[in-house]
């Protein structure tokens, strides 16, 4: 049965943000967390035939981004981008994603990866499904799909889950799940001389700007600092390595971490 | 942000350096070591499309642009100068002189085995009495009746331990001088082919550099490339080509010297501060990143020049004159900012300093250049 696969993806920015968070074609690149799902959408199209689509919420900028995932082997991209959606929240991001699944639909399997490595949150793929009101299984490191059915096996910290679920359904899917393939020039080449990013504008998913962006997130980030970590190192000057060994249980001993 | 490249070409060096990160700089270290050609990367870089970059689509290549080129030969020196070399050889001064100058035969036979790195080439110009001065060349490829008989002595063949299909430049009329020089292919496996001692080179140790001798070897005709006679004008197109190559190779390694001396003066405290706060570190810093930025930009322009079919030769000598030089520079300033650390194996530095030296060297000398570049200017 051919499937169809809809895998959702973030252009981010890696650099740590000093001030402002400046999205440029340079400075975006693709999620590292999003490779296992995109890896297991072309996976899961080999085995069973169907179509790839990627879709993601971003600034123009994040084209290219999607012409990398074209590259890897994904079949279509489509990018909602709209600057009422700017500053948009998981739940905001997760609204404008589901509508965009809705116009996407039927589909069978949709793919997260577990988290960004920008905001790191982890929310967007539940959050999506729940509002979607699909199944949604997290850190999943295999998906076999059979009939109108997926068993998944997902990995906790000392336990290994499976599970059998109705399609469609959402996954994301764990960073362990798969390694990607390395994209190929050739289709590099084809994405950027060929390919088009189909581009949708929030009122093209049927939303209004109330429902994303800055006016529809809950939560605002207020402020980001760096951690700083005063770390000094001590040295313990005893000759021999019992004496060195009974200094250091000493010290640890007094700073309470041991006894 | 950069303002002469494309949203391609930015994609195109993100793709790479995380091909480069992820597949080539965990083995860098070590095939410079054992100076061993990694095979295991080759084959993965094969079905990818690095040794047919610029190739058509057609012959099974990913039909890239100069500019492409010089991105892609730039990020692969950067994990690996020696890696670098070996695509930047195959693609520049064997699949370009083919593609130009081949039959249609030819280009399918060897152009698409080529592309797709099921075969390695080599460009054997080089003897004990011809170098800087091509036309002194000694190897012969005589006509009998179906066929060239060639001999030759070809030293310092980069990738010549590994290649399939060599450019073999010879003498087809030995008494016609300069002019009596053309461009045969050879390949491995032919009677009389036989592969010399790897060279023990101070840098580009994984890139298995070799003398390739031929005795009485006898290949058909058809293996001419061009016309007899046009060997010194394939060389000269070809080495424009490969002088933009050679100087992304440099950028490339110097980019790597800069950024781990950005690291190492960021790290390593002298005087209760790290050395990056020191003024004569932080004046280094600008030179180098100077130099890497203005080195650049000359490549590009060639590349881009090349891509709009405008002459792109002085610009290219240029470029890899100022980059081979900038690389050793720079280079060299990198393992002085590590200090002792810097002239310790256990330093990536070091590596980079051996590697860049050659740029200077191959694919026509520091000075040669100088001659170009000056012919150019003075018009004669």
């Amino acid at each position: 049965m051919p499937l169809n696969i809809i895998v959702c993806i973030k252009a981010v920015v890696t650099d740590m943000p000093t001030a402002r968070v400046v999205r440029t074609v340079d400075s975006l690149r693709l999620n590292l967390f999003d490779l296992p799902a995109l890896e297991t959408a072309l996976q899961l199209r080999e085995t069973h035939g169907g179509k790839v689509t990627v879709l993601s919420l971003g600034p123009p900028q994040a084209q290219p981004v999607l012409k990398e995932a074209l590259a890897m082997g994904a079949d279509r991209a489509v990018l909602v981008s709209d600057p009422a959606a700017a500053g948009s929240d998981t739940l905001a991001t997760a609204n404008a994603l589901a509508a965009a699944l809705s116009k996407l639909a039927p589909f069978d399997v949709v793919l997260f990866g577990t988290r960004t490595c920008d905001s790191d949150t982890g929310q967007v793929g539940p959050q999506t499904a729940t509002i979607m009101n699909i199944p949604v299984i997290c850190g999943v490191t295999r998906l076999a799909v059979s009939a109108q059915q997926a068993e998944v096996v997902r990995l906790l910290d000392q336990l290994v889950e499976t599970y059998a679920v109705d399609l469609p359904a959402a996954f994301t899917i764990h960073p362990e799940g798969a390694r990607s393939r390395d994209i190929g020039l050739m289709g590099l080449a084809a994405a950027f001389d060929a390919a088009t990013v189909e581009s949708w504008t929030i009122a093209d998913l049927g939303l209004v700007p109330a429902q994303v962006g800055d006016a529809g997130s809950p939560t605002r980030v207020l402020s980001m600092q760096t951690v700083k970590r005063d770390r000094q190192c001590e040295f313990i000057s005893a000759q021999q390595p019992e004496q060195q060994a009974d200094e250091l249980m000493r010290r640890l001993v007094e700073a309470g971490l041991v006894g | 942000m950069d303002v002469l490249l494309k949203e391609k070409h930015i994609s195109i060096r993100r793709t790479v350096r995380a091909f480069c990160e992820r597949e080539i700089k965990p083995v860098a270290g070590e095939i410079d070591r054992q100076a061993r050609f990694p095979w295991e990367v080759a084959d993965k870089m094969g079905p990818l499309g690095y040794f047919g970059i610029q190739v058509p689509r057609e012959l099974g290549g990913a039909g890239l642009d100069s500019l492409s080129y010089a991105i892609i030969i730039e990020e692969l020196s950067r994990v690996s100068g020696a890696v670098g070399l070996c695509v930047s050889v195959h693609n520049s001064v064997v699949l370009y002189p083919l593609l130009a100058f081949g039959s249609d035969e030819q280009k399918e036979t060897w152009g698409r085995a080529l592309a797709r790195g099921e075969k390695i080439g080599a460009f054997c110009l080089t003897e004990p009495n011809a170098g800087s001065d091509a036309a002194g060349i000694e190897a012969t490829a005589l006509r009998d009746t179906d066929h060239y008989l060639l001999n030759a002595n070809k030293v310092f063949v980069t990738n010549g331990g590994i290649a399939d299909i060599c450019l073999i430049f010879a003498r087809t009329d030995p008494d016609a001088g300069h002019k009596g020089i053309s461009v045969v292919v050879a390949e491995r496996g032919t009677t009389g082919f036989v592969v010399g001692d790897l060279e023990d080179l101070c840098g580009m140790r994984a890139n298995p550099v070799s003398s390739i001798r031929l005795y009485d070897c006898k290949v058909p005709l058809t293996n001419l490339l061009g016309r007899e006679g046009q060997g010194l004008r394939i060389g000269m197109a070809a080495l424009d080509t490969g002088r933009m190559g050679i100087a992304a190779q440099a950028v490339g390694i110097a980019q790597a010297a800069l950024e781990e001396a950005v690291q190492y003066a960021g790290q390593r405290r002298q005087f209760g501060v790290p050395i990056e706060k020191h003024q004569v570190i932080r004046m280094m810093i600008a030179d180098m990143a100077t130099q890497v930025d203005a080195a650049r930009l000359m490549v590009y322009r060639a590349a881009l020049l090349k891509d709009r079919g405008l002459p792109f030769s002085q610009e290219a000598a240029m470029a890899k004159l100022f980059a081979s030089e900038a690389a050793c520079k720079v280079t060299d300033l990198a393992v002085q900012v590590h200090g002792g650390y810097g002239y310790s194996k256990a330093y990536a530095v070091e590596r980079y300093y051996r590697d860049a030296r050659v740029t200077r060297i191959y694919e026509g000398t520091s000075e040669v250049h100088r001659m170009v570049i000056a012919k150019g200017v003075l018009g004669k």
